[in-house]
């Protein structure tokens, strides 16, 4: 008897704390609505220019001196650093929307990399970090290749920024039970965090002063939950390693129901209908 | 039979289509809200993994306070007019692990639901939730039905 009426009581009070919750976070979702809305807006106002800029500059005929040269580094450099953020806020704006797509191809994990280090070329010059990267994979996986994509590049652009100059960046790539498994590690500070999930938090307040957009790891995060993975870092001893886990067998069982919707129509035949 | 398009969706997800088409998502403790327009055919379906945004990651529809008036915004959008939607809920399930670890997530999340249909008045005409298995289901928006079958494992 006392089990029931404890019950009843936990159930009352969760009603009303949910409520309570519900309300609470109205308010804050109605403030930041204003600030999501007009990121999506601006993201994708400026991704269309800038897509034609990114396209157009390497057919651009530079008058060969060297004062020439450095100054379409610097501006090729700018226009790569600007599409890589436009293209977190037009990723953070399709997460937000509820229209983000995941696709999975078979893709060689290397060849990924390879071209997020091309964009990322002129800020790892500038710091002189050396890449070294280390694959255990020998075939190709089943994953979405933008998200990776943009999941490496904006761990490796992080660390550049927060690494030491002259160092070196580990990019290491491996299947560990059943998950395609991606490690970047850089030499550097850990971040300044007092709790590990705001450094995952868009537009977190800086810690260190010198925080981005904060928009790239958040993004990531979301990314990797949605392909059912997870993010994680570690800082040890001057060295911080950010692990991303992606799921690769789940992957291989939502191509197959993404393929053929059909198992799902089959297995209906007995269903209920409401 | 469906006609039209068959679409798929997963955590976060939400899609908003016209008839003849089908949305179809598997459940656990997420809920799923089905919108339908009977009077323009327009339907959708979102697939929410906790009852709150916690306030700091995106606003992502993978939260029912924020997939549930967004689904609302996208059928507006798409033409439905607010006084023909009704709603049908689904999932919301409690794992086989104890209530108290579970942190009653399928509950809130059922709750949410509700609560947030009320404030736009619009009447929930179906419902399974609740109890501990997973469900699939197919929402025909041609004939505005839901098709369900329990899994034998909670999912998500």
């Amino acid at each position: 008897m006392e089990n029931i009426v404890n019950k009843e009581n936990m159930s009352d009070e969760l009603e009303f704390l949910s409520k309570k919750i519900l309300e609470l976070n109205k308010k804050l979702i109605d403030g930041e609505k204003a600030k999501s809305r007009f990121l999506s807006l601006v993201a994708n106002k400026l991704n269309n220019p800038l897509t034609a800029i990114l396209g157009i500059m390497p057919h651009l005929k530079i008058i060969d001196t060297q004062e020439n040269k450095l100054l379409f580094e610097l501006v090729y450099k700018e226009v790569l650093n600007l599409d890589f953020k436009i293209q977190n806020l037009v990723m953070a704006s399709e997460i937000e929307s509820g229209n983000i797509d995941i696709s999975y191809a078979l893709v060689d994990p290397k060849e990924i990399i390879d071209e997020a280090l091309e964009c990322l070329k002129y800020l790892i010059k500038e710091k002189n970090i050396e890449i070294k990267i280390k694959s255990s994979i020998k075939q190709k996986v089943v994953t979405d290749p933008k998200k990776v994509y943009i999941i490496v590049k904006n761990l490796i652009s992080n660390g550049c920024r927060y690494g030491f100059e002259n160092s070196v960046i580990t990019i290491a790539l491996d299947i560990e039970d059943s998950m395609f498994v991606i490690k970047v590690k850089n030499q550097g500070d850990a971040p300044k965090v007092k709790y590990k999930p705001e450094i995952f938090t868009r537009f977190a307040k800086d810690a260190d002063g010198k925080h981005g957009l904060g928009i790239g790891l958040s993004v990531v995060r979301e990314i990797c939950e949605r392909v059912e993975g997870s993010i994680d870092y570690e800082a040890d001893d001057g060295f911080v390693t950010f692990v991303v886990r992606l799921s690769l067998d789940e992957n291989m069982v939502d191509s197959q129901a993404y393929g053929s919707n059909e198992f799902l129509f089959e297995s209906f035949d007995d269903a209920i209908e409401l | 039979m469906i006609e039209g398009n068959s679409t798929f969706i997963h955590v976060g997800q939400l899609h908003v289509d016209v008839a003849p088409a089908a949305i179809s998502t598997i459940l656990g403790s997420c809920v799923a809200v089905c919108l339908y327009d009977r009077k323009s055919g327009i339907g959708g379906m979102n697939h929410y993994l906790l009852p709150f945004w916690n306030g700091n990651s995106l606003q992502s529809p993978r939260f029912g306070n924020i997939a549930i008036p967004k689904l609302i915004e996208s059928m507006l959008e798409r033409g439905a007019n607010i006084k023909n939607i009704e709603a049908k809920i689904f999932g919301g399930a409690s794992m086989n692990i104890s209530a108290s670890n579970n942190m009653m997530i399928g509950e809130k999340n059922i709750l949410v639901a509700r609560e947030i249909l009320k404030e736009y008045k619009i009447h929930i005409v179906a419902e399974d939730v609740g109890k501990e298995n997973g469900r699939k289901i197919q929402f025909n928006l041609q004939n505005a039905k839901v098709l369900l079958k329990y899994t034998m494992k909670a999912h998500v």
